[in-house]
């Protein structure tokens, strides 16, 4: 009877086609946007911890609260037993201290006068220890678009765009003002060994890299960094583990002075624990209004095709199928339909995903004024959850808009459903 | 209740609800049909004959009176029930031949045998001997929009006579057929009467069918006008 059913399907194509299309068309769309949004958001937030929040921070109360102003006054003091508190209490993490500073890039001509200048932020970290796992976490080598990652202390990158609207070369020298711990005037000549390119818009605009020592010798801070950051080793951040681990490092530390340290997680900054929701309930409501839209659609079409095959219904009720007997049997036909979309529309969902994970488009131009740490290039991400996302709702949705549609040929008497039948 | 009817009607009347009011369109029917009966419901159009055809294929329940068929009561029948009945016991040949146009006229035919849960060997066989009484098998694999009338009509009876069912109900089954095609048909049909002694009940307003048939059933208005034997010409011509 399958088969029987299955043939009948296969051949008559305006029974199969529309629906097997509009569940494809449903479950790709469905698919493909989750996998989009995540992919969207999984690179934003990738990114934010790698260059902004890390897994884990570590920052003083003080500094916490006003961290946007990169407030190097309240930063953390005593640095290295800090530092050695973490890695011995948490060695599931990689801990690296960081400053970030802002001030003004001055570009000296041959006579000593300003050839050009511009407000930079700066950024430092171990950029010189040999092995450093900064370099990789910031994708520094790749992002490197003219001369060489700093070798020696006094070396320092600035940022493409930065560079060239100060009109400055690999090889020259530049002189970085800004203000130290204590609050003094601030200033040290760096020379260019190169230019990066991150491909997002914040990062690109004016940032000066340096070595974490070289800013410590400029900032008056010894033994000190605005911010620890934490990274666990598996790659991946794994918000249960960070918050439990925050929460008992700030118990720790919970003595009520604002100069304590605090540790904060991924979700607790910037607002990125509303983002990681954001994420899963957008999928959930793509799915939401999918099922609903395509269950309508679905219905409609299951109606039309039961006024379309009338003729048979009642044909099939003369030969001796019971009303009962049809209506299953439209069941099972919406479910091998269903399938048949599902599987089509998951598969093009997927792949084109995996075409957008790996190519990407680049949306530079459109984020070009954006201060959110967000890449240029949109990816789409592949899991394994993106092949059931889409099916089962498809599945869902095709066989509730047929038996909807069922309903109507359920209900009436076997008597009245032959008549209008014959022709 | 006559066990020995393969059909029997006791004062079986249907009314269909028309506004306030009902609409009357069977009354006072009394009938009995022997097994192997060849007989036929005549009359002008509306006066009940395929109301009656569906009563006896349990396709519809009488409003008043009994209908029972080969034993059972139409009325008391649950859906699956009846469903059952007309699948073993009962043929259906429609005016149009009705034939599911996306399946071959071998899988129409074996359609029913499906039902039955056949098994694949044994419906082959039933299918192909079907086809041979209505001399299709060379059609097995053709769809039914390649069909002229006449085969199309045949591949019905061959649909309807598979399952070897006690009992044929014909609505009209020579209205769209020509001389040629209805003498066919209605020749097959006797032969198969009398060599599966199924039970035969056509309608009709065709005067080419009436010469076939043994008994004829006048209906008019809803009621029987009149219920004559007649001794059909064996082949007219
Ligand atoms: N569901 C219904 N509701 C109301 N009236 C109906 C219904 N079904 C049939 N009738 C009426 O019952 C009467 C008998 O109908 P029936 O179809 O049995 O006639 P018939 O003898 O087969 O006619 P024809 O030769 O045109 O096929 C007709 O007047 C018809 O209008
Ligand atoms: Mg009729």
């Amino acid at each position: 009877m399958i088969r029987f059913l299955i043939k009948g399907i296969l051949r008559d194509k305006n029974r199969s086609l529309l629906p097997v299309v509009i569940v494809s068309i449903g479950v790709l769309l469905t698919v493909f946007l989750s996998g989009y949004i995540r992919g969207v958001m999984g690179d934003m937030i990738d990114l934010t911890a790698r260059f902004q929040t890390g897994h884990l921070k570590v920052m003083s109360k003080a500094y916490a609260d006003n961290q946007d102003q990169m407030p190097n006054d309240l930063a953390l003091v005593d640095l290295s037993r800090l530092l050695q508190e973490l890695k011995q209490d948490n060695p599931k993490y990689d801990w690296k201290p960081r400053i970030h500073f802002g001030g003004l890039v001055d570009v000296p001509g041959p006579g000593g006068e300003t050839r050009s200048q511009g407000p930079g932020t700066g950024l430092a970290f171990d950029l010189l220890s040999p092995g450093s796992s900064e370099i990789d976490r910031l994708n520094i080598q790749n992002s490197l678009v003219r001369g060489a990652l700093p070798a020696t202390p006094g070396e320092a990158l600035l940022s493409e765009d930065f560079a060239q609207k100060l009109g400055v070369q690999p090889g020259e020298t530049i002189t970085f003002f800004g203000s130290t711990m204590n609050g003094a005037m601030a200033f040290r000549n760096f020379t260019v060994s190169g230019t990066v390119k991150f491909g997002s818009a914040a990062m690109d605009r004016g940032t000066l890299i340096a070595d974490l020592g070289d800013a410590q010798d400029m900032l008056d801070m010894d033994n000190s960094a605005g911010e620890i950051v934490g990274y666990h080793n598996a790659g991946a951040y794994e918000d249960e583990d960070a918050r439990s681990l925050a929460a008992h490092f700030n118990k720790n530390h919970a003595d009520g002075d604002e100069f304590e340290p605090v540790m904060q997680t991924l979700g607790q900054q910037n607002n990125m624990g509303a983002m990681l929701q954001y994420t899963d309930h957008m999928a959930a409501i793509f799915v939401g209004i999918f099922v609903f839209a395509m269950s309508l659609v679905l219905w409609n079409t299951g109606l039309l095709g039961g006024l379309r095959r009338y003729q048979e219904f009642g044909i099939r009720l003369a030969l001796g199928e019971s009303k009962g007997a049809i209506y299953r049997s439209l069941f099972t036909e919406a479910v091998i339909i269903g399938l048949l979309g599902s599987i089509a529309g998951t598969t093009f969902g997927v792949l084109f995903c995996f075409l957008l994970q790996k190519y990407g488009i680049d949306i530079s131009s459109v984020m070009q004024d954006s201060s959110m740490m967000y890449p240029n290039r949109l990816r789409a991400r592949m899991s394994l959850d993106l092949f059931v996302i889409g099916f089962i709702p498809g599945l869902f949705s095709m066989v509730l808009g047929n038996l909807l549609a069922g309903i109507g040929i359920y209900k009436r008497e076997t008597a009245q459903l032959f008549k209008e039948l014959e022709v | 209740m006559n066990s020995d009817y393969v059909i029997s009607l006791r004062n079986v009347a249907k009314h269909y609800p028309i506004g306030d009011g009902r609409f009357t369109a069977l009354q006072d029917i009394n009938l009995d049909f022997s097994q192997g009966e060849f007989s036929g419901l005549v009359g002008p159009s509306g006066s009940g004959k395929t109301t009656l055809l569906n009563i006896i294929g349990s396709l519809d329940s009488p409003s008043e009176g009994t209908a029972s068929v080969l034993g059972k009561n139409i009325a008391t029948l649950s859906h699956k029930e009846s469903a059952q009945l007309r699948n073993r016991e009962i043929g259906f040949i429609f005016q149009v031949y009705n034939l599911l146009p996306v399946y071959t006229v071998f899988e129409n035919v074996e359609f029913a045998l499906l039902l039955q849960n056949r098994s694949e060997a044994e419906r082959k066989k039933a299918v192909m001997d079907a086809l041979e009484w209505v001399g299709l098998t060379h059609l097995a694999d053709k769809k039914p929009s390649k069909l002229s009338g006449g085969e199309g009509q045949r591949v019905a009876i061959a649909r309807a006579m598979v399952k070897r069912p006690s009992i044929v109900l014909a609505d009209e089954p020579s209205a769209n057929l020509d001389a040629r095609n209805t003498h066919g048909i209605l020749q097959t049909m006797k032969d198969l009467n009398r060599e599966l002694k199924t039970t035969f009940l056509f309608s009709t307003h065709d005067e080419k069918v009436m010469q076939y048939l043994e008994r004829i059933i006048h209906l008019d208005d809803g009621r029987i006008a009149q219920d004559e034997i007649v001794h059909a010409q064996s082949t007219p011509t």
